[in-house]
């Protein structure tokens, strides 16, 4: 679950009692294990919120987090810094899971923001029409009776030539509409990474409802894509 | 996540599945879809114009067995009823008869989203069908 702590907050270390910042695995001064910090993901690879992340770095700091994470080098420690090096290592597996992957970093960065995402806050506000692709939803339909019908004639053993090149078609129409939605994405990680307030407040919004459209065209890419294998 | 045996049976037995003729007057089509999971919902009515009755309903839901079961209550529901009084069935009277959890609330939404758009439809056209039949007296 999301936590957001102020991570400005100087917590003493439990060992060598030097205050420090709260989002750190070890203590920068004593170097020994702190208890799972409160802060977000980013902190616990040092770094400020952003979108555009150095992927290769992330995977280098994340390896070497998990070096001096090990159990293995705990094994004389006392019963706390066990119970942490366990505790620490979770964290720092969900967060290198959420942030290496650019869809899943992108939802969990607007959360920690306050946009609600996802099926749990679903519905809440639905009066804003900006959530709904009122243009992919004609076609989403379409192609979804085409699907039906597809597999329906597939069970039956045969398959017509037209349905099957129609989905052929759309199929890489949806896969282009995908890298489409994705770029656009991307041009939106740079305006939040180096955008002042107000852009960034923009920028937000336009990704929640990108995410929207992604999540749609998604799901026809996963359905075009099993009913022709 | 199990689902309530309401919902197995409404998705074993869907009721109500099918599709009006979209270019009728007495016809209002509501299609609707949640951006969360990406379900998309068709919801038809078709209203008798004198009493406002809708007499008919159908519809058509690719999504989740939740999104089935919610559209398939509805159409259930809305048979029989006023246009009017179809308008008064809120999401929340879904949930509870579906039992369905949390995270399957927007589910009921789209349900109810989808009444609400069908009957607009139907609206929109019947008027300008009677501005278009006195237009046609007038002449």
């Amino acid at each position: 679950m999301l936590k957001v702590i102020d991570s400005a907050v100087p917590v003493p270390c439990w060992s060598c009692a030097v205050a420090h910042n709260e989002s750190i695995l070890f203590c920068p001064h004593c170097s020994k294990i702190q208890p799972p910090p409160g802060g977000d993901y980013f902190s616990v690879f040092s770094l400020v919120p952003k979108l555009d992340l150095d992927l290769g770095m992330l995977e280098h700091q994340f390896h070497k987090l998990s070096r001096k994470l090990h159990p293995d080098r705990f094994a004389r420690a006392s019963a706390n810094e066990k119970d942490w090096s366990l505790a620490d290592t979770a964290l720092l597996n969900d967060a290198y899971r959420t942030l290496r992957d650019p869809i899943r970093r992108t939802e969990y960065l607007l959360k920690l923001q306050g946009a609600e995402i996802g099926e749990e806050h679903a519905g809440k506000d639905r009066k804003d029409p900006s959530r709904v692709p009122a243009d992919l939803l004609e076609e989403a339909f379409d192609l979804n009776m085409q699907l039906e019908e597809m597999r329906m004639s597939k069970k039956m053993g045969d398959t017509d030539p037209q349905l099957q090149s129609d989905l052929e078609g759309a199929k890489k129409k949806y896969n282009d509409m995908l890298d489409g939605v994705d770029s656009d994405l991307r041009a939106q990680w740079q305006v939040w990474d180096n955008g002042d307030e107000p852009s960034r407040l923009e920028a937000q919004k336009k990704m929640v409802s990108l995410l929207d459209r992604r999540r749609y065209v998604n799901n026809l890419v996963r359905d075009v894509t099993e009913t022709l294998a | 996540m199990a689902y309530s045996d309401k919902v197995v049976d409404h998705y074993n037995n869907p009721r109500n599945v099918g599709t009006l003729d979209k270019s009728s007057t007495e016809v209002g089509t509501g299609l609707v879809g949640a951006p969360e999971c990406g379900d998309v919902m068709r919801l038809q009515i078709r209203v008798n114009p004198e009493t406002q009755v809708i007499e008919e309903a159908k519809f058509k839901t690719f999504g989740c067995g939740s999104a089935i079961a919610s559209s398939s209550l509805a159409t259930e529901w809305i048979k029989g009823r006023t246009v009017n009084d179809a308008l008064e069935i809120k999401n929340t009277d879904i949930v509870k008869e579906l039992s369905l959890p949390p995270v399957k609330i927007h589910c009921s939404v789209l349900a109810e989203d989808a009444i609400r758009a069908a009957i607009g439809d139907w609206k929109k056209k019947n008027s300008v069908a009677e501005t278009s039949a006195v237009a046609a007296e007038a002449k």
